[in-house]
């Protein structure tokens, strides 16, 4: 299987620059036979990388320890299910990976569009084949996956620790497959650049693509800070890390893109901005891989040094210098059609809610890369930590929050007054009542008010969309009203669609609010028998707890927690000791309510005192992290669910904007 | 083109308030980074204030004493060197912290210390431990210093 691996990469390789070449000249030629090959190519590409990526599999799966990979991530008492994520679980393998993703991606473009897009596909495949390209070229030359040892190993070393976790199964897959489904609108993008052919084609070719790959960067991001919630054991889940950021960034321009994207449909305006923004995006996906894997910037968790730095950064200079000098040659051809008539508009509010996420993606490259910016300027590394990222972009956080509820109910073009207070007057007093209540209610954390309050008004305002359009439905059809609700979002699942997914982002807002400002925090060390009070609870240290297994060696403490005087849960915060490699984690433990997690760390303990010190904090409103995950994953569900193709009008929603501007 | 104006206004506000924020922001909480071969010929410039050192821990150094009130280590940083669990160079700097330790830490780890230098000692606030090197395979070393 080994040879067949390298083989198959080696094969994939060639396959795609004969792509790339034949995509060219075809494109160049207007040969369609040319092209059609350049697909073909494609497809063959995804084969042969689908074999590479299988026998991997197959060596993990048979514990092949001649291979360097697998005796290096695995070993034969890994549960067979580490064993398949071993696949990505280390630098080579991920490598892999990202190619059989990147591949994968491209094959479906190719079976997709090849008979609809005649003009573009060529470039398309052009670009996709380069980035595939570059990606076997580093699989093929510098991280080959199939690297033999000298001498086959006995055993392996083990996957990381860290790593054996559920949220680390999905966490990299969703991610690669966010950062890889930004290449298809960008190689639309760059089609529509050379060809010329500017219009909204490639924008409305790729909106179920880039939905896409905004949904698992979404994930991504959040499996990611669910993962560091559970495993790294400090009582958080964000910690403004570099390898966070490198996934944060191309969500936030992505974010943008898909908003403004829809003025470009509607109005025929900012061309020229969404070109930026989907290269910017399709850029920080190759920074932030080049990040993560570069050690430029030292992180806690992030693979460590390796020669592949250079490579990246070679690469999205190339991507930047192609794509910026297209841009730049198609100028003339991208001049809007419209223009902005006034700050009280739809246009306006989707232009700045794009300022604030491109405003925020950029404080946060400028904070992740303050060593190096500081390094060369000033001669020293400065570095600057969480309060820097908060401080920027907490405000920041709101206003978007703000404009989230503006955004999709103002009018288009211009808001009269009446039209102001007809659409406003219920969300705005929603938003008061719901400040007056925190008030009232004992909260003097301004920041947590306002939050609140915005959160009200964002919610106030979906409501309203959905009461008026399910009554305006009940009246022309008659049907009940739960009927006519579920109607209206089948029939305009985009614009529905969209508020369900503004309803989960709303609700991340609501957990973040609750953890960052009312968290409790306390790091305490208690004999046995001791009991000590957390957020309303009584918690009591019982004592400590061993057990021993093939695999790894268990040492709990026993807590008991009280609410109330009752006895409502017993934690067991856990020293793991993995025997191989040999090295301790921390396991914590969590009680999980609707308002709050308990959260407890093993800290240290003392095995001839049975001291030990426990670190607890209460995590207000952090369950709405994971609803807000699901109600999201809902709204894109129905956002991308293909439409009946009875009625593909509806699925663009009827300009209503227009109609109520008149009113 | 009166209202574009009117819309350009609201940007560079919205500009110009982002930049205050990452203006003051890194006023408030930026920190120096050095290695230890850094950090030792400018010790004395930065008593006082904010930094991050890494570094490796000395092997035959570390001290440690759990109380009622955390663990106490006490333990010298020395320059990063190719070998594993070797120092680069044999100047040191002093550490003390009182809090939890983290798993990965042990003698001959690689650490980042956050916190200040008062003069003698760094007196930490954090300590995170970067995975050791073998969770990476030397291979990987090997080749980047073909490259």
């Amino acid at each position: 299987m080994i040879e067949v691996g390298q083989q198959a990469i080696l094969i994939g390789w060639l396959l795609a620059a004969y792509s790339i070449v034949m995509a060219i000249t075809g494109g160049w030629l207007r040969r369609r036979d040319f092209v059609a090959s350049a697909e073909n190519g494609a497809l063959a590409v995804w084969a042969a990388v689908t074999v590479a990526s299988a026998s991997m599999l197959y060596a993990l799966v048979t514990r092949d320890f001649r291979i360097e990979y697998v005796a290096a991530y695995s070993s034969s008492t890994l549960p067979i299910n580490y064993t398949i994520t071993a696949l990505w679980g280390g630098q080579k393998g991920s490598l892999l990976f990202w190619a059989l993703i990147l591949t994968t991606i491209s094959a479906v473009v190719v079976l997709q569009n090849r008979h609809r897009h005649r003009e573009l596909m060529p470039w398309v495949v052009a670009v996709l084949m380069t980035i595939s390209l570059f990606f076997l070229s580093l699989v093929f030359f510098i991280t080959p996956p199939f690297e033999t040892l000298a001498v086959p190993a006995r055993e392996g070393r083990d996957l990381n620790p860290l790593l054996q976790n559920y949220w680390m199964q999905i966490h990299p897959p969703s991610l690669y497959l966010g950062f890889v489904g930004m290449s298809v609108p960008f190689a639309f993008a760059i089609a529509a650049l050379v060809t010329g052919k500017l219009d909204s084609t490639w924008i409305r070719t790729t909106r179920r693509w880039t939905l896409f790959a905004w949904f698992f960067l979404s994930l991504g991001n959040l499996f990611g800070a669910l993962w560091a919630y559970e495993v790294l054991g400090w009582g958080g889940y964000w910690a403004w890390d570099p390898v966070e950021n490198a996934a944060f960034m191309p969500w936030l321009t992505g974010t943008a893109f898909l908003h403004s994207v829809m003025i470009q449909e509607k109005k025929n305006m900012l061309k020229i901005w969404n070109m930026v923004l989907i290269i910017t995006t399709f850029a920080l996906t190759i920074f932030g891989t080049f990040l993560t894997r570069s050690g430029v910037i030292s992180s806690v968790h992030s693979f460590t040094q390796s020669g592949l730095g250079p490579f990246f950064l070679w690469f999205l200079a190339f991507i930047l210098v192609v794509s910026i000098g297209l841009l730049v040659l198609r100028l003339p051809m991208l001049r809007s059609e419209n223009e902005l008539d006034s700050l009280l508009s739809r246009e306006s509010t989707f232009l700045f809610n794009n300022l604030i996420l491109v405003g925020i993606a950029f404080a946060v490259f400028w904070g992740t890369m303050f060593p190096v910016i500081s390094e060369a300027v000033r001669g020293v590394k400065i570095t600057v930590g969480p309060p820097f990222f908060n401080k920027v972009n907490a405000p920041l956080g709101l206003m978007l929050l703000f404009l989230m509820g503006v955004g999709p109910v103002i009018a288009w073009r211009r808001a009269s007054w009446a039209h102001l207070k007809k659409t406003f007057a219920f969300p705005v007093s929603s938003g008061l009542i719901a400040g007056a209540a925190c008030f009232i209610g004992g909260i003097r954390n301004y920041w947590a008010i306002v939050s609140f309050s915005l959160v009200a008004f964002v919610l106030a305002t979906i409501t309203v969309e959905f009461y008026r359009g399910a009554r305006a439905r009940q009246a022309m059809v008659g049907d009940s009203f739960l009927r006519a609700i579920t109607q209206l979002v089948a029939k305009n699942r985009r614009r529905y669609g969209g508020y369900i997914i503004h309803v989960g982002i709303v609700m991340i807002f609501v957990a973040i609010t609750g953890t960052s400002v009312f968290r409790i925090e306390k790091q305490i060390t208690l004999n046995q028998g001791e009991t000590f009070e957390i957020g309303g609870y009584d918690v009591r240290y019982v004592g400590l707890e061993e057990r021993d297994t093939l695999h790894i060696a268990y040492l709990m403490a026993v807590m008991e927690v009280f609410d109330g005087g009752n006895l409502v849960e017993t934690l067991r915060p856990e020293k793991r000791f993995y025997k191989k490699p040999e090295q301790p984690t921390t396991e914590v433990a969590i009680r999980s309510t609707l308002g709050s997690d308990l959260y407890l760390v093993l800290g240290s303990y003392d095995a001839e005192t049975r001291m030990a010190t426990i670190l607890a904090y209460l995590n207000p409103l952090i369950g709405f992290l994971y609803w807000g995950g699901l109600v999201l994953t809902l709204g894109t569900f129905v956002v991308i669910w293909p439409a009946p193709a009875a009625a593909p009008a509806a699925a663009y929603s009827p300009a209503r904007g227009e109609a109520e501007s008149r009113s | 083109m009166k209202r574009n104006y009117k819309f350009g206004l609201g940007a560079v506000l919205l500009v110009s308030s982002i930049g205050y924020l990452m203006y003051s922001g890194v006023e408030q909480s930026s920190a120096y980074y050095f290695t230890i071969d850094e950090f030792l010929p400018r010790r004395e410039e930065v008593v006082g204030q904010g930094i991050r050192l890494a570094g490796r821990v000395a092997p035959g150094t570390l001290s440690k004493n759990t109380s009622a009130k955390g663990t106490e280590l006490k333990f010298q940083v020395g320059e990063f060197s190719d070998e594993e669990g070797v120092l680069g160079s044999t100047e040191t700097v002093g550490v003390e912290y009182l809090g939890v330790v983290p798993d990965m830490f042990a003698e001959g780890r690689d650490v980042i210390i956050e916190g200040t230098y008062t003069g003698g000692v760094v007196q930490a606030k954090s300590i995170m431990t970067s995975c050791p090197s073998k969770y990476e395979p030397e291979v990987e070393g090997k080749q980047a210093a073909a490259y």
